[in-house]
């Protein structure tokens, strides 16, 4: 799928947050996205999962304009804060990899995922009673679960310790070599073992700046 | 006392009635209990009876004016508004999102008043006493279809769509990337839950329907170990205080859905009891052994 993004602004009320990006993202591209807290890089993700609604014409996925777009199924997201996600109530691993899986993801595909994000054992522990990188690494499964054509993770290594998210970025390398966009946000002391094909920084200033290259270093 | 009880049960049409309708009841319930509870909307069923006694009060209003009909069947009226009480809930839930209880406290009140006022101009408020703490003993076979109508109906719902519900209950921002339309699914479910809570404010009063709902599940919790588990116990429970209250309510002369409730509140004092002895004893064992 390509990611067509045009002139895209953004504010919150009055608090302009994107100024006019522009980037084209083909299938299989790698963008790293990177910038000091609070510059907006989740803003920019929001607006590309259509959670922050853009104006018509600055957003494409495929020629489709995101406003008409409603192939949601071909992505696949691991937010920054789990805070949407209701704790309490008792709910296994299991059980909501299983609710969460469209119907041509089946058990095997459940357990293989599991399987090579490490956390197979504790497939039957409830939600509730996981570590903060358990529970990272299991909406890292979540998101890969129903093969999205694009994955977008929002600084999914932020509780993961430093072997397993070696090991986790080898995962996503694997994923995108497979072929599957990656839209990957995190800090800029991770990013020089990164395979990545564009690199996106946000700065913080009043003109809402920032800079697209790509891997070679020119633009 | 309980022989005569049995003896009674099945001889007595009004006590098979009354059976059969806290049965399905003991069901829907709780069902619906648990997702409410995932949702954190714990407070919906009060503000939804609410809303359900001003239909019944508009009812007999309208019956006061000659519309005889609506006397006999003030449910219909209920359902009907219980679900405008839910959507505008949802109305006033997309005004203040991260505050969801302050649209019910709208809600709630509005159909308080709303109530009082109806009730007020009805000339004949019927037993005004029965729709706030309801009497299950005293249903009938109309009444019956239409739990086992709604009992039907969300059976399909839940056997068809019960990963869907599930999935945007727990996280409704992700719920997008399965496919699921967040917006078409909430509105079923209100209007879903509105015709639960106006079914059960009959048998159980406007004032205890949240109880019959909520608290079953909030025992479950305690004891279930996945979300499966936790909600055949909370079936498990709240049929247990729907048999055990209605013997209570039959043989004690005392309003039913009240029984229902005190042995609903009973099993779930037993249920942290005995948890938090059994953590003792184990925390203990573990000392034990380490002092070994
Ligand atoms: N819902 C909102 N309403 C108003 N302002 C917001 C909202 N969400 C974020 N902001 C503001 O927009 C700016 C960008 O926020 P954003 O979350 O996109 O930053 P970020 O780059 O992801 O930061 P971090 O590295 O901390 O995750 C911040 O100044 C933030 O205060
Ligand atoms: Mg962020």
């Amino acid at each position: 799928m390509q990611i067509y993004i045009n002139n895209l602004s953004f504010a919150y009320g009055i608090k302009s947050i994107i100024n006019n990006l522009s980037i084209t993202l083909n299938q299989g591209d790698y963008l790293v996205v990177k910038g000091k807290n609070g510059t907006g890089k989740t803003t920019f993700i929001k607006c590309l999962l259509g959670v922050n609604e853009v104006k018509p014409g600055t957003i494409f996925f495929d020629k489709t304009d995101i406003t008409n777009f409603n192939s949601w199924t071909k992505f696949g997201y691991v937010s920054q804060s789990f805070d949407n996600f209701n704790y309490e109530f008792p709910i296994t691993v299991s059980e909501l990899l299983s609710v969460s899986s469209t119907k041509q993801t089946t058990a095997s595909d459940r357990l293989k995922l599991l399987d090579k994000m490490k956390i197979f054992d504790i497939q039957n522990q409830n939600i509730n009673s996981l570590s903060g990188g358990q529970l990272q690494r299991v909406f890292i499964v979540r998101a890969m679960l129903n093969k999205p054509k694009v994955l977008i993770l929002d600084e999914p290594t932020a509780s993961i310790d430093k072997q397993n998210k070696e090991f986790f970025y080898q995962t996503v390398e694997d994923l995108n070599k497979e072929g599957i966009t990656i839209i990957l946000i995190t800090h800029s002391d991770e990013i020089e073992h990164l395979n990545y094909t564009h690199i996106l920084t946000m700065f913080d200033d009043y003109t809402n700046s920032f800079d697209i290259r790509n891997k070679g270093g020119n633009e | 006392m309980f022989l005569s009880f049995i003896t009674d049960l099945f001889q007595q049409d009004f006590m098979l009635r009354a059976l059969t309708a806290g049965v399905m009841l003991g069901i829907l319930a709780p069902l619906l209990g648990s997702i409410v509870v995932v949702r954190r909307l714990s407070f919906i069923a009060d503000t939804l009876g609410h809303f359900s006694l001003v239909g019944i009060s508009v009812s007999l209003f309208l019956s006061s004016l000659g519309f005889s009909y609506f006397f006999e069947k003030p449910l219909y009226l209920g359902i009907a508004f219980s679900v405008i009480g839910g959507l505008l809930i949802e109305f006033f839930r997309r005004s203040y999102t991260n505050y969801k209880e302050i649209s019910m406290v709208i809600v709630i009140s509005l159909g308080a008043a709303l109530s009082a006022i109806f009730f007020a101009l009805a000339s004949k408020t019927g037993s005004l006493y029965q729709y706030l703490f309801g009497s299950i003993l005293t249903v009938t076979n109309y009444y019956i279809y239409l739990i086992l109508v709604t009992l039907g109906i969300v059976s399909l719902l839940f056997i068809f769509f019960g990963k869907q519900i599930v999935a945007v209950s727990f996280d409704e921002t992700s719920a997008k990337f399965l496919g699921i339309n967040v917006s078409i699914f909430q509105l079923i479910f209100m209007i879903m839950l509105s015709v639960v809570v106006s079914v059960l404010l009959e048998a159980a009063g406007v004032l205890l329907i949240s109880s019959m709902m909520i608290i079953p599940v909030a025992a479950g919790m305690r004891i279930g170990w996945s979300f499966r588990s936790t909600t055949i116990i909370s079936i498990v429970f709240s049929e247990l205080s729907v048999l055990v209250g209605l013997w209570l309510a039959y043989s004690l002369t005392i309003p039913s859905g009240a029984a229902i409730v005190s042995i609903n509140i009973i099993i779930l004092l037993v249920v942290a009891l005995t948890k938090k002895i059994i953590n003792a004893r184990r925390i203990s064992k573990i000392d034990k052994n380490q002092i070994k």
